[in-house]
């Protein structure tokens, strides 16, 4: 119960904290924005491809640039609890009664929430330009959800260099990663127009599953399975960097 | 209580450590990772509603023996209690019982004044009505009621530093650390901060400072522990330190129609003195003599009944105490102003 309250408590003071300053995330979706713009114009004919099931390469690109926009909410995100150490706050926090993981849990529980409204931004946006939503808003809910939960799995590649380091040019290194496997994953080409090798490790890339989930609710319909296969792809990222990011932070704030 | 220090101790009357003590030091050390011993068998007690003062130069350990008092730092070896509660067994009761202002000012720049006293004050779990309460009387305290709506980051550095001991203060600690609170502010919110200490301490609140500045010591401590390279030098109220140093300064300004009248006095005085044991040394000054005196608060009386006559004319007497400058350098063999060169790091991990 107390660690529920206390996180949630530090939680509020952290969405605050983004939402008080969004000149910082706003910037951050030009990216995927243009992205979503140029590509889907430059390579306007690749949709008559084989492999293409949608009526644009507007409305395949959309999944990937949601995602793209939730990977650069997060990738720097382990700056604040540093800053946080720098300043001194984090160690009057440890001077309160509360339990210290609900420290970090208060910076880890918000990115679902400012993730899923950034991956949001984008998924109107497509919606405006032309991509469909076939689910309507129980699938566009199913979207966002996965994108917040992807964005606190990928989160802790930003907080355990951050945290080993102390450094804050340490916090974006390793979630730099998202970039080349981005690029390999179906954010940008279905498996099947991958060369044979690209495809074995597209087999691997938890960021393929969460797109092809997303393409799904988007263009073709409810798909339990391809629903599962991202959940637990997230599930296996989420256990292994939110373990390594527990581990990190306990060995920051032990005495 | 019996206390073991390294170094002359001197017995505390009434109102040093006697009765139930609300911090205990025990044989404290702190041997950081690659050897610096910031703490070196520190030993010390403070009683109930006492304002306890560690004074020393900066890399002494200070900071760190308050961190591990404050639960933020486990010791090497030794014990250390606070409200009765072992610091090292039961971390959690003691951050119930303590309040703790650091030498970094530590808030959140980007909520307002009282959103900053909200979320410290709910994490400690003071009952709604009662946080609002309080925090209105805080604000008021500290003077930052008109400012409470604002977002921190548009803070003067002296108003950060009340807004960051406000929130020490919300849960009405048993016990306030206070490590260098006044570091980093002009004079006049430093004298206005001593102010508010002093009040806090006024209404029953244990407190034990750690400061680099001698004025800061000398106007807020009732007993001071004067520590240098770990341990503790010497410890006592601060006049009784400045009595170890031994004499008083006795300034007195004559009254002369010239050069050669005001020498004809100092040679008067020398000569009505001689003998006069209390005494220890006449040194000239520009406009008469300085003195100095042995306990010159008992010796003036007949300090002056002996000057009169010879044609001495006193038109000033001003007496003082010997400052903890001159204590600090009686102990350690320096001043702690050149100590302040040599600044060494003593992170906590």
């Amino acid at each position: 119960m107390g660690l529920a309250y206390e996180s949630f408590l530090l939680g509020r003071r952290a969405f605050l904290r983004w939402a008080r300053v969004p000149g910082n995330w706003l910037s951050t979706l030009f990216f995927p924005l243009i992205q979503l713009v140029l590509f889907s114009q430059l390579f306007k004919d690749i949709i008559q491809l084989p492999g293409f099931e949608e009526s644009s390469y507007l409305a395949y690109l959309a999944p990937g640039q949601i995602v793209f926009a939730v990977f650069l909410g997060v990738s720097w995100v382990g700056i604040n609890l540093l800053m946080d150490y720098h300043s001194g706050y984090l160690d009057k926090l440890r001077v309160t009664p509360i339990n210290h993981l609900s420290i970090l849990f208060g910076e880890m529980v918000p990115l679902f929430f400012t993730a899923a409204l950034m991956g949001g931004v984008i998924l109107v946006t497509s919606i405006v330009l032309g991509a469909s939503l076939v689910t309507g808003i129980a699938g566009a809910l199913g979207i966002l959800a996965l994108s917040g939960l992807f964005a606190i799995a990928w989160a802790g590649t930003s907080f355990v260099p951050a945290l080993l380091t102390k450094n804050e040019q340490a916090a974006g290194t390793l979630s730099l990663l998202f970039f080349p496997l981005a690029f390999m994953s179906t954010a940008f080409v279905p498996a099947e127009r991958m060369p044979e090798w690209l495809q074995v490790v597209n087999n691997w890339n938890p960021i393929s599953y969460v797109i092809e989930a997303q393409r799904g609710l988007m263009s073709t319909g409810f798909d339990p399975e391809a629903m599962g296969k991202a959940l637990i792809a997230t599930a296996i990222l989420f256990v292994i960097t939110q373990a390594a990011t527990i581990w990190a932070f306990r060995r920051l704030t032990t005495a | 209580m019996t206390t073991t220090v390294t170094g002359p101790r001197i017995d505390v009357p009434a109102g040093g450590s006697a009765g139930t003590p609300v911090i205990e030091v025990v044989d404290l050390v702190k041997v950081y990772k690659g050897g610096t011993r910031a703490v070196d068998e520190i030993s010390f007690s403070v009683g109930e509603g006492e304002f306890f003062g560690f004074l020393g130069p900066n890399g002494a350990g200070k900071t760190t023996t308050i961190r591990i008092l404050a639960t933020l730092l486990l010791p090497t070896s030794g014990a250390a209690r606070v409200a009765g509660i072992d610091v090292l067994a039961h971390p959690g009761e003691v951050r119930k019982q303590v309040g703790f202002a650091m030498q970094t000012v530590a808030v959140d720049p980007l909520a307002t004044g009282r959103e900053n006293l909200e979320l410290i004050g709910r994490l400690r779990r003071v009952p709604g009505p009662e946080l609002k309460a309080r925090i209105d009387e805080l604000l008021v305290l500290m003077k930052l009621t008109e400012s409470q709506k604002k977002i921190v980051g548009t803070y003067s550095g002296g108003m950060k530093r009340r807004l960051d001991l406000a929130s020490a203060l919300l849960h009405r600690p048993r016990v306030l650390f206070l490590d260098e609170p006044t570091e980093g502010l002009d004079p006049q919110s430093r004298m206005a901060l001593w102010e508010e200490l002093e009040s806090v301490n006024g209404s029953g609140t244990t407190m034990f400072l750690t400061t680099h500045y001698m004025e800061e010591a000398d106007r807020l401590c009732k007993r001071i522990a004067i520590v240098d390279e770990g341990k503790i030098v010497v410890e006592g109220t601060p006049a009784e330190l400045k009595r170890t140093v031994g004499t008083d300064v006795v300034e007195l300004q004559l009254e002369a129609d010239g050069p050669d009248e005001l020498e004809r006095q100092r040679v008067g005085i020398t000569q009505m003195l001689d003998g006069y044991e209390p005494v220890a040394e006449i040194k000239p000054s520009p406009s008469g003599v300085q003195l100095y005196v042995a306990n010159a608060a008992a010796a003036i009386p007949e300090l002056v009944r002996r000057l009169d006559g010879n044609g001495v004319r006193i038109g000033a007497l001003t007496m003082h105490q010997p400052s903890l400058d001159d204590v600090f350098l009686r102990y350690t063999g320096k001043t702690i102003r050149e100590e302040q060169a040599n600044v060494h790091f003593s992170g906590w991990y």
